[in-house]
């Protein structure tokens, strides 16, 4: 599975970072290096909404406070 | 014309407890015109000094770029300068360096220490001939330039660091030589190599110098042009316009922005390869593009720029930073301070309608603003600079 992370200026602006530094704590955490892939992506184009996360090609939108629940309920599903 | 590329840099540290400083440096020209650097010492130090050096150092700088001969500039000197009244003499020592054509080094030299002269990174001993005007011996040389050299000029602060305190007499002018020969890089910039000396001074003064110290550099450089794009153009139909007069220039391409970089990634059917790893917490992370040198993200990163060359015609206390660290703002500015002659923007004017949201912390509407004031830092450091909007 592949998560992309909105690294772009308005999603950096609204916590793109505090994202990617918990979603990689998470994945070390539950031991899942092997099975998530985190990778960066230059601007979705939906810059309105945000910060754009995508998980393999289906679009989220996250507030950094999300991101824990965003892990548990809509990406470790997807892993069984 | 030939290829070659003047550039200056000179740092200046205030006696300790002073405010003024009683050194001077005063420059006309410089890149790829005739440049006259001037440092001037006045007597003493504080308001006097100031004055002096300031009167000495603009007068000969004026004069002298605007080719009046060397005795009527000496003697309007000799004549202006106000008498000391503790001292009863007017006088301010001083260095001047011409570089003309971008061929010959003319060193006029009073009193000051001699300048030193780096050529491939050794000691050069260049000819001298002393001539006195108006009772005063000065020194001049004249001799063809080659590229890579480097002119060290610096007041007598310089060679007191240390005296009877490290050293019984202080640092010479040979030991200074042979520290510029041991830390000598090709890739150098005169700011870097006059701050590597002052911060050695200040070491051996025990961070409290006992004369005003200063060093000004001058380096004969090749040209590096950067070209850097930032913002997609008003109209998408010009896309492929400003990429191909983008990549049709010679040197450096940085790519800013995120749907920039996605115009670029289209053009050369390249895909963007985007990291995670913040260098920086404040700067979001670089991308990768096949074809390109540098991708970042825009306004942010930009921003972090413009902070760094403001400070670095200032005080230059961030430097440090830029100049090792691996985030996208220190990898621009290092290209755009150090390495770079001639700085190209391409500015798209296209309105992001993300930016225009209130809650967010900064203003976008400044993104043209902010690279107006970056190309204004860019032509204080002496770069060529050129805008281009579409």
């Amino acid at each position: 599975m592949k998560i992309t992370i909105c690294i772009g200026s308005s999603c950096h602006l609204k916590g793109s970072r505090q994202i990617v530094e918990e979603l990689q704590r998470l994945v070390a955490e539950k031991g899942l290096k092997d099975k998530i892939e985190l990778a960066g992506k230059f601007c979705m184009g939906n810059c309105q909404n945000g910060v754009c996360v995508t998980v393999d090609e289906e679009p989220f939108s996250l507030r950094p406070e999300d991101t824990k629940s965003f892990f548990e309920n809509d990406v470790l599903p997807r892993l069984k | 014309m030939n290829d070659l590329w003047i550039e200056t840099g000179s740092i200046s540290m205030n006696k300790h407890g002073e405010t003024l400083c009683g050194d001077k440096v005063e420059l006309a020209g410089g890149g790829d015109e005739d440049l006259t650097l001037v440092l001037a010492d006045g007597l003493g130090s504080g308001v006097k000094a100031n004055i002096l050096s300031t009167l000495t150092s603009k007068i000969l700088c004026t004069m002298i770029s605007g080719g009046i001969p060397l005795e009527e500039c000496v003697s309007t000197i000799a004549s202006t300068l106000p008498v000391c009244s503790v001292r009863k003499v007017a006088y301010s020592t001083f260095t001047i360096i011409r570089i003309l054509d971008n061929k010959t080094a003319r060193i006029i030299q009073f009193d000051n220490p001699a300048t030193i002269v780096l050529r491939k990174g050794e000691l050069f001993d260049y000819p001298r001939v002393t001539r006195v005007i108006s009772g005063k011996t000065i020194w001049e040389s004249t001799f063809p330039i080659e590229l890579d050299d480097v002119f060290i000029a610096m007041s007598d602060g310089a060679e007191y660091a240390g005296v009877g305190d490290l050293m019984n007499f202080g640092w010479t002018r040979d030991s200074i030589a042979d520290y510029a020969m041991a830390n000598y890089l090709p890739e150098n910039s005169a700011k870097f190599t006059a701050g590597l000396i002052i911060d050695e001074c200040d070491r051996l003064y025990g961070g409290s110098p006992g004369d005003d110290t200063t060093v000004a550099v001058v380096r004969v450089r090749g040209r590096h042009p950067v070209n850097l794009v930032v913002g997609p153009p008003e109209h998408k139909e010009d896309d492929v316009r400003m990429m191909n007069l983008f990549f049709g220039k010679e040197g450096t391409k940085i790519v800013c922005g995120g749907t920039t970089s996605n115009v670029v990634s289209r053009y050369l059917g390249q895909p963007i390869v985007a990291s995670l790893d913040y260098h920086d917490p404040d700067v979001p992370p670089i991308s990768r593009i096949k074809g390109v040198d540098l991708t970042t993200e825009g306004v942010i990163t930009l921003s972090k720029v413009l902070t760094y060359a403001e400070d670095f015609l200032d005080q230059a206390k961030l430097a440090p930073a830029w100049s090792t660290q691996k985030d996208g703002a220190s990898l621009i500015a290092r290209e755009l301070f150090e390495n770079a002659t001639d700085v190209n923007f391409f500015v798209g004017r296209a309105i992001n309608p993300a930016h225009q949201n209130p809650n967010l912390p900064i203003t976008f509407g400044i993104k043209q603003q902010l690279i107006t004031s970056l190309a204004d830092c860019l032509k204080k450091m002496g770069k060529h600079v050129r805008l281009s909007y579409f």
